[in-house]
């Protein structure tokens, strides 16, 4: 059992963060080599968040809030969204993107199942795209065009920083639930909804339709990434929405491990 | 006449082969039909006694699907792993193979997409005019021709650059925020929307949804015509330069 564990979960975390941290220089190494690559990505970044805050900003040309939210509070809220999006795009993505083909078909997952550290995190932490962290700094700077002549309390500030974590947490074991349902169905590919789903995170979640606002705060609990952090920070902490935040935290990470171990007793593997 | 009987043959062929593939093109409606989602939703907010505007987003959605393109990924990945020299050496037009899979693609996501339109126009009490409908068809033609010209223009600079995406994807950018996706481009900005009645992305998208629903009469073929006569011209002056450029090697 206790091999078991060390073999799902691996050493200690100093280990696996020292890993990811070897992981990432040499990502970012691999990046900046190819210059007008990186060029690009930039470009599009700056371009993307321009898109998006644009479309928000027509929308304040005709009205002077929407849903509840002002203009200056609709860019705190895109600022969090891309922050986490960057965040996302980094560690997450490259990992479980169409994992049931990289992982599962191809057989990706058995080399990781023969190296000494924990599957879990070598299969959904261990590489990163540190170009998508351009989308981050970005995030940061909508983010302060947003809370520039708002008045923060230190509460606010404190309880935003753990929803977005918390939110962090979600999104990465939603992605790791998704990735494990190729266990069971391998030729799945439903990350694409998330992905999509994802996209509706920008928007404060009353803005929807009540069916997808339903959605969007239980089934792909997209109101955690952007939404509620945001509106903890400018209307300061409710208790409640905090400890939710948490247990649904500690909720979804005990539940992608638990699927993960599940999905492992099943796998027999793709490659000779 | 060659060529209409290769592209009709090619198009049967791309259409069966794509119909084992449902559950992918499920996907891709989902992600096409998103970004018009969130206009309708926050248009509604902005202005919830207006029924015109979930109308036009509702057209909004349909002519998506019925204008998706992706030679980003169809034909730009024929260049990058050199397959496109089969293609070269064929006694037919390049193109032809091209616009095959684009028009199977394209029928499929309208066929998966249809019960999502419909639905969304039942749930919200859209009411069309069905001869305003009938009267956007020749719009979302060209609209259809326009949007594949752009695609394949950008798809083409994966002659010059391994980062066809991003390019594709500033070009659709620019089709959501001038296209009329983001907002009906009437009610952009009045510098903006000067812009945005003369760029050709206009013509790709609100346009035809416009007309659809009921929002403006007709008008503005012309417009849309003079674009598609543009973009041929381009597309045909860069596809000499880049298959110039074009070397592949081995068998």
């Amino acid at each position: 059992m206790a091999d078991r564990r060390t073999a799902v979960y691996g050493g200690g975390i100093v280990k696996l963060l020292r890993l990811v941290g070897v992981g990432f220089s040499m990502a970012l190494r691999r990046s900046v080599a190819f210059r007008i690559n990186l060029v690009f990505d930039v470009l599009l970044a700056f371009t993307g968040l321009g898109t998006a805050v644009a479309a928000v900003l027509i929308v304040f040309t005709r009205a002077d809030s929407l849903a509840g939210w002002s203009k200056a509070e609709f860019l705190v809220l895109i600022g969090t969204y891309q922050l986490i999006t960057g965040l996302r795009g980094t560690f997450i993505d490259p990992n479980l993107s169409w994992f049931p083909e990289t992982g599962i078909r191809n057989g990706k997952l058995d080399g990781y199942l023969l190296q000494p550290a924990s599957s879990l995190f070598l299969a959904s932490l261990s590489l990163s795209s540190p170009l998508a962290l351009i989308q981050f700094v970005l995030g940061i700077g909508v983010l302060g065009w947003g809370i520039a002549g708002q008045s923060l309390t230190a509460a606010g500030v404190v309880s935003w920083l753990v929803l977005v974590v918390a939110g962090l947490v979600v999104t990465w074991a939603l992605s790791v639930l998704l990735a494990c349902l190729a266990f069971w169905a391998p030729k799945l590919q439903l990350d694409v909804f998330f992905h999509s789903a994802w996209q509706l995170g920008r928007y404060p979640t009353d803005v929807f339709a009540r069916p997808i606002r339903v959605v969007l705060t239980y089934v792909f609990p997209m109101a955690l990434i952007a939404s509620v952090p945001s509106a903890a920070l400018l209307r300061g902490p409710q208790v409640g929405v905090l400890v939710g935040g948490v247990l649904a935290a500690v909720g979804a990470a005990v539940l992608a491990g638990a699927a993960w171990r599940a999905g492992l007793r099943r796998y027999t593997g793709a490659t000779s | 006449m060659r060529t209409a009987v290769l592209l009709g043959f090619r198009l049967r062929q791309e259409v069966l082969e794509w119909s084992g593939a449902w559950w992918f093109l499920l996907t891709l409606v989902v992600q096409a039909v998103v970004a018009p989602l969130i206009g309708l939703f926050v248009w509604s907010a902005v202005y919830p006694d207006d029924p015109s505007i979930a109308r036009y987003y509702v057209a909004v959605i349909l002519v998506t699907l019925m204008t998706e393109s992706f030679e980003q990924h169809t034909f730009s990945e024929r260049i990058y792993d050199g397959t496109l020299s089969h293609e070269l050496l064929r006694p037919q037009p390049v193109v032809i193979g091209v616009i095959g899979m684009n028009l199977a693609i394209r029928a499929w996501l309208t066929l998966l997409g249809a019960p999502v339109v419909v639905l969304t126009g039942f749930a919200l009490r859209a009411g069309f005019d069905w001869s305003a409908v009938l009267r956007s068809t020749p719009y979302i033609v060209v609209a259809a021709v326009l949007v594949f010209l752009w695609t394949f223009l950008l798809a083409l600079t994966a002659f010059w650059t391994d980062r066809v995406h991003a390019v594709v994807g500033f070009g659709s950018q620019l089709i959501f925020l001038f296209g009329g996706t983001a907002a009906p481009i009437g009610l952009l900005p009045d510098t903006w929307r000067r812009v945005a009645e003369v760029l050709p992305f206009y013509g790709m998208n609100g346009l035809p949804a416009e007309i659809a629903a009921g929002r403006r009469s007709g008008g503005g073929l012309g417009y849309q015509l003079i674009w598609v006569v543009v973009l041929v011209a381009v597309v045909t002056v860069v596809w000499r330069i880049g298959v110039r450029r074009y070397t592949a090697v081995g068998s």
